[in-house]
C-alpha cells in the first residue's frame, strides 16, 4: 500500500523545544507623513522647555540679545550664582515637603480607596462624593482662614504647613486613582484567598497590594508633581525659611539688571526634578492619569 | 414543551413576597451595622483628615465673611452681617474678574481638548520615534507652572528679547502688556493640552477595534469612522478631562501672578488673584472671605452637574463594549 | 466526616427581593459527588457560595461534619473550592499558588514542596511549577486551580464551573480526569454546572435547581427514568424529552390528525381519576421510533445525521413538535410522512397539565 508519510509537523505546544523557527520579522518603515507632523508639534511644545535650559548654560550677555543664540560658550557660572543666592534650602523644603505629603497621601489613601472600592455600602457613594467635593472647593476661599490658623498654632514658614496642605491638596484625587486600581483586581482574588485561610489583612498584603502596586507607583507620581509644583500655598504661608522652589524662582526676580540666564537656572532647578521624574516613569504617569477612564 | 408551574407556591403556606419579608425582619441589624464599620473602617483616617483640614477653615471663611475686618487697621473687626456680600455684588470689579475665570476656564478647556484630540489621534499612529515624541509633548504638564510662565513671559513673549518676536516681522509687540488675558490663555493651554491629550490617548488606545473594521466592511469611510464611532466612544474621556481640567483650572493663579499680576489694573485677574490681592495685600479679611464664598457657591452649582456627570460614566459601571 | 446538610436554608442578595436560594434542604454524604445543575438564576452558585461562607446563610442551617457553619468565616471552614475563572494568584508562581493555603497554616516550607510536588504530579503540572498563571494556557490554569484545592486536603471541595472556560474537547477530557480523581481522593464535592451533561457523567447524585428552589435530588439514573416534573424532565437527557400538552382521548393523548399517542391501562386508569381533559406527555426522542404501526403520523421537517445516529424534526398536524431517534441508514426524506411509536421499551411520562407535577 503505498502512502505518503505525512511531514512529521513540530508539535505545536509550547513546551516543546523543537518549535518551527520564527519567521524573521520585516521591519518596513513607512514613512507616515503624520509622523513628521507629530515631531515638529512636539518639538514646537517642547521649544520653551528646551530654550529655558539652554539659557541656563548661557552668560549674560548671550542670554540678552534680540537675536537668540544657539551656538554660544556654555558656562555653569549662573547656576553656581543661583546657588550662592540660597537655593538649597529651597531644595530641601521642596523636597520635605513632596515626600512627606506623598507618603502621608498613600497612608491615608489607600486603605480609604481599598474600603471605597469593595461591595459598595450605601455609604460608598456618599464618602466618595465628599471626597470629589473638595477638590472642587476652591482653595482660595480657604486661604485666608488657613493664614490665620497656621499663624496662630505657629506654623507660618513652616514647612509642616504645606505637608498637611498639599496632603489634602493630593488625597482626592489619589483616592480616586487607587479606588479604580482596586476595582480592577478581580473579587473571587480575594474569595480564594480567604479560602486558603488569609485574613484580610494578610490577603491585602500578599495578593492585593502587589497587583496594585504599579497603580500606587503612578498615583505617588501624579502627587509628586502637583505637590512639587505647588505654588499658592507655597507663597502664601512661607517667606524664608520654608520657601519651596516656586516661591525662590519667584523671589528671584529682580527689577534690574542682566540675569535672564540666572532666571533661566533657577528655572531649570526648579523644573527639572519632575520633568525627569516624569519622563523616567512615564508610562506610570500615563496609566495613572487614565485610571478611571479607561475601566 | 410546555412549561408548567412548578409547586413555587405551596398552597396553604405563605408566598415568596411574605417569606422575603420574614427573613428581612429577622435580619440582625447590629451584626449588619457592625459589618458596615468594619468595611468602612479604613476609610475613617482619611475621611476625618480632609474633614479636619477642609471644612474647618471653610466655616471659618464663613464667620469672617460676617465681619468687617482689615488688618490694616486694627480693632476694626465687628460683626456687619450680609454687608460684606452686598458689597461684593456690587463690586464691579468682582464680576469682571468672575469673568475672567469662566473665560479662562472654558477657553483653555476648550482649546486644550481640541488639540489634545489632535494630538492624540496623531500619537496613535506608528511612527519613528513615537514614544520620543510624546516624551516631548507631555513636558509642558511636568514643568513647574510658574517656571512655564516665566518662559513664556520673557523668553518667548518679551517685547525685545523673546523668540516670537524674533519669528515675526516688524516691531516687536508687547504681547503680555497688550493681551495680557491671551498670554496667559497661551501659557494655560501650553501646560494642560498635554494633560487632554492622554487622556484622549487612553481612550482612543482603549477602543475595541472590532467595532472600526465591521465599520470599514460596512462602508464607512475613515471620516466617518472617526465621526460615528471613535467621538461617541471617546466622549466619557473629554468629559472626564473637561471636568477635571475644569476643577483645576478653576485655582488658576501661578500664572497670572508670574505673568501680569493681574494687570493691567485688573484686567486680567481672576478670581483667585483677586481674592488674594484683597487679602494680602489690601488685608481686607471680610470682604476676601465674601468673595471666597460667593466663589464657592458658584463653584458648588457647577460641581453638582459635573459631579453627577462623572459618576454618570464611571461609578465602577462599565457600559457595555 | 464530611457530610453536608443543608437544612431549609435561603439566601437573599443585597437590596434584592427575590430570593436566590429558597429553603434548600440537602442531605450529602460523605466522599459523595454531588452536582447542583440548573440554568442561569437558579440559585446554584449561591448556593455553592453559601457552603463556602462567600454568601450569607439567611435563613435556615448548613452543617458540615455535623457543625453549624452559620456564622463560621470563610477561613475556618476547611473548605477547598475551584472558581470558573480559576482565581490564581497572578503574582505568584503554580508552586506559590498551590501552596499557599499550606503556608497561611505554618506548614513549613519542605513539607509544602512536598505535598505541592505530589499533587503537582497527579495533575501533570511538574514541569510548570516555577511558572507564573499569566504563562498558562487555559487547561493548565484550570489545573493548577484543582491543584491548589487537593493540595489543602479539605473536608469538602466546592467547584463553580470549572469547565466552561475550556473548549469542547478538552472539558470531555477534564471531566474524566476530575471523576476519577475524586473517586480517589474520597472527598466530599458539591459540583455547580448548567451543562446537564456534566451532572450526569460525574454526579453520584443530581440536585436540579430552578428559581432558587430544589426540584429534585436523587441519581442520575433516576432522574432520567422517573423526573419528577415537567420542568427536570426537560431539562435532562439531550435531545430533550419531547413534552407536549393535548386533550385525552380514549385511548391515548391526541397529538394531531391521524396522530395519537396510546397510553398504558393504568396510565388511562390515572388519568380518569384525576378528571383531567388535557395532559402533558413527555416521551424521550431515543425511546420514540419510526414504524410503520404507529400510531403518531408526522411529517418530516429536518433530518440531524451525526454518523452513529440521527435525529428527525418532525410535526404533527396540529403544529406539535416531536422530535425522534433514528438509524441514519435508514432516516427519512424532508417532507415525508412517516409514522411513529413508542419504543417496546420506552415509557411515556405524564405530568399535571397545570403544576407539572409527575402522574403515576
Amino acid at each position: 500500500m503505498s502512502t505518503s508519510i505525512p511531514q512529521a509537523t513540530a508539535p505545536a505546544a509550547a513546551e516543546s523545544p523543537s518549535a518551527p523557527p520564527v519567521k524573521a520579522k520585516v521591519k518596513r518603515r513607512k514613512f507616515d507623513p503624520w509622523g513628521a507632523v507629530a515631531w515638529i508639534v512636539g518639538l514646537g511644545f517642547f521649544f520653551p522647555v528646551f530654550w529655558m535650559v539652554l539659557t541656563a548654560f548661557k552668560q549674560e550677555v548671550d542670554a540678552y540679545t534680540t537675536t537668540p543664540k544657539v551656538i554660544f560658550a556654555p558656562t555653569l557660572d549662573e547656576f553656581r550664582a543661583v546657588f550662592d543666592q540660597g537655593v538649597g534650602t529651597a531644595l530641601l523644603n521642596s523636597l520635605f515637603a513632596t515626600a512627606v505629603s506623598t507618603l502621608l497621601v498613600l497612608l491615608l489613601g489607600v486603605p480609604a480607596a481599598f474600603a471605597l472600592s469593595l461591595r459598595p455600602v450605601r455609604k460608598t457613594q456618599d464618602a466618595l462624593f465628599f471626597f470629589m467635593s473638595t477638590k472642587m472647593l476652591p482653595v482660595v476661599a480657604a486661604i485666608i482662614p488657613l493664614y490665620v490658623i497656621v499663624s496662630n498654632i505657629g506654623l507660618l514658614d513652616n514647612i509642616w504647613a504645606l505637608v498637611i496642605l498639599y496632603t489634602a491638596m493630593n488625597l482626592p484625587i489619589a483616592v480616586w486613582m487607587m479606588r479604580s486600581f482596586f476595582l480592577e483586581v478581580p473579587g473571587e482574588l480575594l474569595e480564594a484567598a480567604s479560602l486558603d485561610g488569609a485574613s484580610t489583612w494578610r490577603a491585602m498584603r500578599e495578593v492585593i497590594l502587589p497587583l496594585v502596586s504599579p497603580g500606587i507607583a503612578a498615583t505617588a507620581l501624579i502627587c509628586v508633581i502637583f505637590a512639587w509644583n505647588e505654588f499658592f500655598f507655597a507663597v502664601s504661608l512661607t517667606a524664608v525659611q520654608a520657601q519651596t522652589m516656586p516661591v525662590f524662582l519667584v523671589g528671584f526676580i529682580a527689577g534690574q539688571g542682566l540675569y535672564w540666564a540666572k532666571l533661566c537656572a533657577a528655572a531649570t532647578m526648579a523644573a527639572l526634578p519632575v520633568v525627569l521624574a516624569g519622563w523616567i516613569a512615564q508610562n506610570k504617569l500615563v496609566r495613572g492619569l487614565s485610571f478611571g477612564a479607561i475601566k | 414543551m410546555t412549561t408548567s408551574q412548578l409547586g413555587t407556591e405551596r398552597p396553604g403556606v405563605e408566598t415568596e413576597a411574605e417569606h422575603v419579608a420574614r427573613i428581612k425582619k429577622t435580619q440582625d441589624p447590629g451584626v449588619s451595622r457592625a459589618e458596615g464599620w468594619r468595611r468602612r473602617g479604613p476609610l475613617l483616617p482619611a475621611l476625618i483628615f480632609m474633614i479636619v483640614v477642609t471644612q474647618i477653615p471653610f466655616l471659618f471663611t464663613l464667620y469672617y465673611s460676617t465681619l468687617s475686618w482689615n488688618l490694616v487697621r486694627p480693632g476694626s473687626r465687628r460683626f456687619v452681617g450680609l454687608s460684606n456680600y452686598v458689597d461684593v455684588v456690587q463690586d464691579k470689579t468682582f464680576w469682571q474678574v468672575a469673568f475672567n475665570s469662566v473665560f479662562f476656564i472654558v477657553a483653555t478647556v476648550l482649546i486644550s481638548i481640541v488639540l489634545g484630540l489632535l494630538l492624540a489621534l496623531l500619537l496613535d499612529r506608528v511612527f519613528l520615534g513615537r514614544g520620543i515624541v510624546r516624551t516631548l509633548l507631555i513636558t509642558p504638564f511636568l514643568v513647574t507652572p510658574v517656571a512655564g510662565a516665566l518662559m513664556w513671559k520673557t523668553a518667548m513673549l518679551d517685547p525685545v528679547f523673546g523668540i516670537v518676536n524674533w519669528i515675526l516681522p516688524g516691531e516687536g509687540i508687547d504681547f503680555v502688556s497688550s493681551w495680557p488675558r491671551a498670554s496667559i490663555l497661551v501659557a494655560l493651554v501650553w501646560q494642560w493640552t498635554p494633560f487632554m491629550m492622554l487622556l484622549i490617548l487612553a481612550g482612543l488606545q482603549s477602543m475595541p477595534r472590532d467595532i472600526l473594521e465591521a465599520g470599514r466592511v460596512d462602508g464607512a469611510g475613515a471620516f466617518q469612522l472617526f465621526r460615528e464611532l471613535t467621538l461617541p466612544h471617546l466622549r466619557r474621556f473629554i468629559e472626564l478631562g473637561a471636568v477635571l481640567g475644569a476643577i483645576y483650572l478653576v485655582n488658576t493663579f501661578d500664572q497670572i501672578y508670574m505673568m501680569t499680576q493681574g494687570g493691567p489694573g485688573t484686567d486680567s485677574a481672576n478670581l483667585p488673584f483677586y481674592i488674594y490681592q484683597r487679602a494680602f495685600l489690601g488685608f481686607d479679611i471680610g470682604q476676601a472671605a465674601a468673595m471666597g464664598v460667593v466663589v464657592v457657591i458658584f463653584t458648588m452649582i457647577i460641581a453638582t452637574f459635573a459631579l453627577r456627570l462623572i459618576f454618570r460614566s464611571f461609578t465602577g459601571k462599565e457600559e457595555a463594549a | 466526616m464530611a457530610t453536608i446538610t443543608y437544612d431549609n436554608a435561603s439566601c437573599i442578595y443585597e437590596g434584592s427581593d427575590k430570593l436566590a436560594v429558597d429553603s434548600l434542604n440537602l442531605n450529602i454524604e460523605d466522599g459523595e459527588f454531588v452536582v447542583l445543575v440548573g440554568p442561569s438564576g437558579s440559585g446554584k452558585s449561591t448556593a455553592l457560595r453559601m457552603l463556602a461562607g462567600l454568601e450569607d446563610i439567611d435563613e435556615g442551617n448548613i452543617y458540615i461534619g455535623g457543625k453549624d457553619m452559620r456564622g463560621v468565616p470563610s477561613k475556618d471552614r476547611d473548605i477547598a473550592m475551584v472558581f470558573q475563572n480559576y482565581a490564581l494568584y497572578p503574582n505568584k508562581t503554580v508552586a506559590e499558588n498551590m501552596g499557599f493555603a499550606l503556608k497561611l497554616r505554618g506548614v513549613p516550607a519542605a513539607e509544602r514542596r512536598k505535598k505541592v510536588e505530589e499533587a503537582a504530579k497527579i495533575l501533570d503540572l511538574t514541569q510548570f511549577l516555577d511558572r507564573k498563571p499569566a504563562k498558562l494556557s487555559g487547561g493548565q490554569r484550570q489545573r493548577v486551580a484543582m491543584g491548589r484545592a487537593i493540595v489543602r486536603e479539605p473536608q469538602v471541595f466546592c467547584m463553580d464551573e470549572p469547565l466552561s472556560n475550556l473548549d469542547a474537547k478538552l472539558r470531555v477530557q477534564t471531566r474524566t480526569q476530575i471523576a476519577a480523581l475524586q473517586r480517589r481522593l474520597g472527598t466530599t464535592t458539591v459540583y455547580v454546572t448548567h451543562d446537564q451533561v456534566e451532572a450526569m457523567t460525574m454526579g453520584d447524585r443530581v440536585a436540579v435547581l430552578r428559581n432558587g428552589e430544589l426540584q429534585q435530588f436523587a441519581s442520575p439514573n433516576e432522574l432520567y427514568d422517573r423526573p419528577i416534573n415537567a420542568f427536570v424532565a426537560g431539562f435532562i437527557g439531550s435531545p430533550a424529552m419531547n413534552l407536549v400538552t393535548r386533550p385525552i382521548t380514549s385511548d391515548g393523548v391526541q397529538l394531531g390528525e391521524h396522530a395519537t399517542m396510546e397510553l398504558e391501562r393504568d396510565q388511562m386508569t390515572k388519568l380518569h381519576e384525576l378528571g383531567l381533559k388535557e395532559v402533558t406527555i413527555g416521551i424521550r426522542p431515543e425511546q420514540l421510533e419510526i414504524h410503520d404501526a404507529g400510531k403518531v403520523e408526522v411529517v418530516v421537517d429536518l433530518v440531524e445525521d451525526l454518523g452513529s445516529e440521527a435525529y428527525v424534526y418532525t410535526h404533527a398536524g396540529s403544529g406539535v413538535e416531536l422530535v425522534a431517534r433514528t438509524n441514519p441508514r435508514t432516516a427519512p426524506k424532508l417532507a415525508e410522512t412517516v409514522r411513529l411509536r413508542k419504543h417496546p421499551d420506552g415509557v411515556v411520562h405524564l405530568f399535571h397539565p397545570e403544576t407539572g407535577a409527575r402522574i403515576g
